[in-house]
């Protein structure tokens, strides 16, 4: 027992020996958090995008006005020559351009429906279909205010029943990304710093030597193991509280649900980085191996946990492929508890499908760990 | 000077190619990520699974919830649901979303000729509320066109979609990967390189050696820059043949844009490793100041213009950034020096003052 205590404090005093280390361990994380948070959106906002409006009738002038009062649009060029927009786009300028044609107005009225043309940069296909969905449903604000207001146009829709919805966005009101993002952010953290702690911790050790000293001391192969995660668990924990506490205060997103569950959650997935980081450090001879295994591993683990690309979407093979990911568990029962406040018994499943993948990643681990030792 | 320079770059050599599964992790990630890319990832939503609580029981309801679920997008939940169950369902994840058809819907369509239909969303992940509330306003727009044959279509919208008409993810995903990939070698592996010499004290063996501070440096990073160009070629190729990615424009610009882009990531690299004494911490330090930018702020995924205006003056001094304008415009819209020369231009001109810079501390640390 003593023994472990010692190797234990051995480690910390190594970690917080070194100053680049504390702010690689704490600075780094948060200003992650920061950046993360903020960066990833799948909203689009502030598109660059071009009108040429051919017809310049009240009507038309009214239509382009409604691109410019949104948080979407930014309408940086007003072009009167049609042939200039694909110039537009190529050098990049704007996303997108809207086309009035002449007799817009004319046409409008007299029914005939007058088609808008609209260019598109399709290269990030998924912003582009995002500002589209915009793009139509102001367009169709547009109509739905012609109809109304206007005394010829509006005749038949009076006379015609019209159902409409009233949409209410449960768990998430504004309608924000960094709301599912961010709980996602540190489950990566944990997983990011875990990870890299074990595997180069026990690989340096094997690099510079000390592990031969070590071995040749009446320390027993599973206390040197207990030595290494112990401390590295509880910088995991400790790297956590603190980013729910900066979540709370930057971002200003709490846990809905129960913290004691959601640390209960993160035991059990600690468990399997642990364990992979043990592993990693089993295959690798020196640190530079270990850090491009533990990121070749961690790209695929992120890619497929549904943390920005939700996994209902991939096909179907690749859906069962990430049912061998414990970061896809640990993804959704973290936005769960913290989003919803869902109780333990509705992701048992997933607990438990972590808990079993845990446990034996960990003891492969722990066993070829003993055996490259003995 | 040539012979000396030389066994450097062949002393490199031998270490990078020692080391087989760190180049084989180089080589083999960005491919199997652009299979993953190209098969997995699509944030269109598919299989939406809807509850109802149709309090209505008319004619007139079950006439929309048939519209709902002809649609094949949405999918009915087979099972009676009550309101107080809601909470409970979208916590088991067995719904994204409930439609409520209030008891006086076939009254109020017939009376006011409106009437209006609540629809409760799962909106955890803001992107598949967006997508589920769009769909569901299709579907109601159809089913309103389908009731009144008067109703007016003033006008329509045709789009024309440029350079990428598939609007395949494929396409924009490769450019940046190049981008990334290239930083990775070229900062990360360079900077790592140097530190272990010095941590395992190496260096201070060649540095008693006849051997120039230039020839250190230029035969440290010539390897690399070898290898950072043959990945990006490879990830083009496999690119091209797997998911038919083009190369529209001029390769020979591509090249050249490329070599300057690399000129940038090892100044970044050199720079870290005068700074780092460790690999660890060459490692966080590059990942900080390189590696994570590229992939979060340059563009690479995530719209520029969506971030906050802070992160976006970030993103302006990145060099990742230009050079994923660049080669996205030469691989995709095809076009030359003619429109990207001021993106060029301030590459080139980060690129000069970053190799200066490192270049001189790098001296000034040796000697």
């Amino acid at each position: 027992m003593q023994r472990i205590f010692y190797l234990v404090q051995k480690e910390f005093r190594q970690i917080f020996r070194d100053p680049a280390m504390i702010v690689a361990l704490f600075a780094i994380p948060f200003i992650q958090l920061l950046l993360l948070g903020h960066a990833i959106t799948t909203d689009v906002k502030n598109l660059d995008i071009a009108i040429c409006d051919l017809d310049r009738t009240p009507m038309s002038r009214a239509f382009t006005e409604h691109f410019g009062e949104t948080a979407y649009f930014n309408v940086t060029v007003v072009e009167d020559d049609y042939r200039a927009l694909s110039g537009l786009l190529d050098a990049g300028r704007v996303k997108m351009a809207i086309v009035l044609p002449r007799h817009f107005q004319r046409d409008l009225v007299n029914g005939s429906r007058p088609g808008v043309q609209l260019l598109v940069d399709g290269i990030d296909g998924n912003s582009a279909g995002v500002a589209m969905g915009y793009l139509a449903s102001i367009a169709e604000r547009y109509q739905v205010e012609l109809l109304r207001t206007d005394p010829v146009l509006g005749r038949s829709l009076r006379h015609s029943p019209v159902v409409s919805a009233a949409s209410r966005f449960w768990y998430n009101p504004e309608m924000e990304s960094k709301v599912y993002i961010v709980p996602g952010i540190v489950a990566l953290i944990l997983l990011i710093i875990t990870v890299f702690l074990t595997s180069m911790g026990i690989v340096r050790e094997k690099e510079i030597g000390t592990l031969e000293q070590l071995l040749v001391t009446p320390i027993r192969s599973w206390q040197l193991i207990l030595g290494k995660i112990i401390p590295f668990s509880i910088l995991g924990f400790v790297e956590m509280a603190v980013a729910i506490g900066f979540v709370h205060l930057i971002f200003g997103i709490g846990v809905a649900g129960s913290i004691w569950l959601l640390f209960f959650e993160s035991a059990i997935f600690i468990l399997t980085t642990l364990g992979v980081g043990i592993f990693i450090s089993t295959i690798s001879e020196t640190q530079q191996q270990a850090l491009f295994v533990g990121w070749f591993f961690m790209i695929f683990a992120i890619l497929l946990s549904g943390f920005f690309i939700p996994i209902g979407n991939m096909p179907d093979a690749i859906q069962y492929l990430t049912y061998l990911n414990p970061l896809r568990y640990f993804m959704v029962i973290l936005r769960e508890i913290y989003l919803k406040g869902t109780p333990l018994h509705f992701i048992l499943t997933e607990t438990l499908a972590m808990a079993g993948f845990g446990l034996a990643v960990f003891s492969a681990a722990v066993y070829r760990y003993r055996r490259v030792l003995g | 000077m040539k012979r000396r320079l030389w066994a450097i770059v062949r002393k490199e050599f031998i270490h990078i190619f020692r080391d087989w599964r760190t180049l084989l992790i180089i080589i083999l990630m960005p491919v199997l990520m652009i299979v993953l890319y190209g098969y997995a990832i699509t944030l269109d939503m598919r299989n939406i699974v809807f509850g109802v609580i149709d309090d209505a029981r008319t004619p007139e309801s079950r006439a929309l919830l048939e519209a709902f679920s002809e649609n094949g997008f949405f999918k009915p939940w087979p099972h009676a649901l009550q309101r107080d169950e809601i909470e409970a369902l979208f916590m088991r994840r067995d719904v994204h979303a409930v439609l409520v058809i209030p008891r006086d819907f076939s009254r109020l369509l017939t009376t006011d000729r409106r009437a209006d239909v609540q629809l409760i969303i799962d909106a955890s992940d803001s992107n598949v509320g967006t997508f589920v509330n769009n769909y569901a306003e299709q579907v109601l727009r159809k089913y309103n066109e389908r009731n009144n044959r008067g109703l007016p279509l003033l006008f329509e919208i045709s789009p024309r979609i440029f350079y990428n008409p598939d609007m395949n993810s494929t396409n924009f995903f490769v450019p940046g990967l190049v981008a990334l990939i290239l930083m990775l070698i070229s900062a990360l592996l360079t900077s790592i390189a140097i530190t272990r010499e010095k941590e395992t004290g190496t260096m201070e063996q060649i540095l008693v050696s006849p051997v120039h501070a230039r020839e250190i440096v230029l035969g440290k990073v010539l390897p690399y820059i070898a290898l950072g160009l043959m990945n990006a070629s490879l990830i083009l190729v496999s690119a091209r043949v797997l998911f038919d990615v083009p190369v529209r424009g001029s390769l020979l610009l591509l090249g050249l844009m490329s070599l300057v882009y690399v000129f940038v990531a090892l100044s970044f690299g050199l720079m870290i490793s005068t700074v780092a004494r460790t690999q660890l911490i060459a490692m966080f330090g590059t990942l900080m100041a390189t590696i994570l930018p590229t992939i979060m702020l340059s563009g690479f995924i995530f719209p520029i213009a969506s971030m906050p205006a802070v992160l976006q003056y970030v993103a302006n001094v990145l060099p990742a950034t230009y050079f994923l304008i660049i080669i996205r415009a030469i691989m995709l819209k095809g076009v030359g020096l003619a429109e990207l020369w001021s993106h060029a231009l301030i590459l080139t001109g980060i690129g000069t003052f970053l190799l200066l810079a490192a270049t001189r501390r790098f001296r000034m640390r040796l000697e």
